[in-house]
């Protein structure tokens, strides 16, 4: 799929109503660059300074928008076109009012960070290797090739770290791992990593069931792993000595329900992805379904949980 | 911590719906961050408001960290908001939708103040003011 970029030219004033006229044309978003955002007194507890880039010039606001191209694509952009030359016949300052048209391909963005990748230690042993970077593991080190793609999961955002130090901590030889929402699957595969006889790796996202698919290929993990595409834990049949989801508090809620029926007696649910406003939230959910949590961490502003079935007539 | 900013990205996106798709990926893919990782976030901190465009402006630190704070609507939605329209007119300067008063324009301006980089509030009501012309509703 290609996508066409549309660059609006003109100025701080015209801002709102340009970025209305993609609205219009049915775009579901745009960037604004507004350099005055620079000219705003900065709150000096939060940085020491800030670079104002180069030549910026104080009086070009420019808004983009992006339009698949597809059949109405010559409509649309014809609609925004009028629209731009109509804005000054309604009192808008409409700066340059210059329309520069740029077809750009569905690969470019997905892959600028990676250069800024880097491994990364996390836990006792763990280490995440991004696949186009060389590390010599250290004795005792467990390394992850991972190539996360366009899927969540490098190990540098705190709930993935969160999630894969409890899992270090409570994982045990050939255990049985079920990872709910498994993006890239570097859960799934550190789990494997650590000694798992068996993990499944469930996700909704078909981005991130091929991308995790090919993780665990690339870690030699193929008779240990499977990746499936799933919602949650419906369909499962099998039970798990720990179950992880490194999701988001509104998911985790309400799969708090689903998890004792797939977990073994004594086994352990690890949470993570959960912001520390609706902790308190997740841990009722929890509670109301039979869980203690029996361990808490967080990073930021995350917090994983982990929790065990309490014993019947407890 | 004091840390040093490289870049701050203004976006208007929907609400819990963000993906690396455009306009998250090409906006951010130059900054260096884990576009994921905004997504995620973003996400999360959306999903009440489901259905809303929601304009957030990201801080981007040297060791490609950020922060992002998100601000009122864009001034579109709330004009149509206060015109009860769901869309403005294909033809404004001919078919006008609907209207709203000065007073409402001065309180989306005051509500949208800190966001529109004005200079004053008369500026940032003629800002309002403009954007409502141009979608075919009248002010009184």
């Amino acid at each position: 799929m290609n996508w066409v970029e549309i660059k609006i030219k003109t100025s701080t004033e015209a801002i709102e109503a340009v970025a209305n006229l993609f609205y219009e044309a049915g775009v579901m978003g745009v960037v604004i660059e507004d350099p005055r955002i620079y000219l705003r007194p900065q709150d000096e507890a939060q940085w020491d300074y800030m670079e104002v880039p180069e030549g910026i010039d104080f009086e070009e606001a420019v808004v983009t928008g992006y339009l698949v191209e597809d059949s109405s694509l010559a409509e649309r952009v014809r609609e925004i076109e009028e629209g731009v030359k109509r804005l000054p016949e309604f009192g808008l300052n409409m700066g340059r009012g210059e329309m520069a048209i740029t077809i750009i391909s569905d690969e470019d963005w997905a892959n600028a960070w990676k250069k800024y990748y880097k491994p990364t230690r996390i836990g006792k042993t763990l280490v995440v290797k991004p696949s186009w970077e060389e590390y010599l593991p250290q004795a005792g080190e467990v390394v992850i090739d991972l190539d996360p793609g366009m899927a969540f999961g490098t190990g540098t955002h705190e709930t993935t770290r969160l999630c894969m130090e409890l899992l270090e901590k409570y994982m045990k030889r050939d255990f049985s791992v079920i990872d709910i929402g498994c993006g890239s699957g570097i859960l799934s595969i550190a789990a494997g990593k650590l000694g798992a006889s068996r993990v499944l790796a469930i996700d909704r996202d078909e981005v991130s069931v091929k991308v995790a698919g090919e993780n665990v290929e690339r870690n030699n993990l193929n008779a240990v792993v499977k990746v499936i595409k799933g919602e949650g834990l419906r369909n499962i049949s099998f039970k798990a000595d720990i179950i992880v989801a490194n999701i988001i508090a509104d998911v985790i809620i309400d799969l708090s329900g689903q998890v004792p029926l797939s977990l073994k007696e004594g086994g352990v649910f690890l949470a993570s992805g959960i912001i520390r406003d609706r902790k308190l939230s997740v841990v009722e959910a929890l509670e109301r379904n039979g869980f203690d949590v029996i361990e808490e961490s967080e990073k930021g502003e995350w917090v994983a949980l982990a929790s065990r079935q309490a014993p019947i007539g407890n | 911590m004091a840390k040093k900013v490289i870049s701050m990205v203004k976006l208007q996106i929907p609400a819990g719906k963000a993906t690396p798709a455009p306009p998250v990926g090409p906006a951010l893919g130059p900054t260096g961050i884990n576009i994921m990782n905004f997504c995620k976030e973003f996400n999360e901190k959306t999903a009440a408001q489901a259905g809303l465009i929601i304009p957030v402006e990201l801080t981007v630190y040297q060791d490609r960290s950020f922060t992002f704070v998100l601000k009122t609507p864009p001034a579109a939605v709330l004009l149509k908001k206060a015109a009860g329209i769901e869309k403005g007119s294909g033809e404004p300067n001919k078919n006008k939708v609907a209207k709203v008063t000065k007073k409402d324009i001065r309180e989306i301006a005051e509500l949208k103040m800190a966001d529109l980089n004005a200079n004053d509030l008369e500026a940032a009501m003629r800002m309002i003011e403009g954007t409502a012309r141009s979608m075919g509703i009248t002010v009184e």
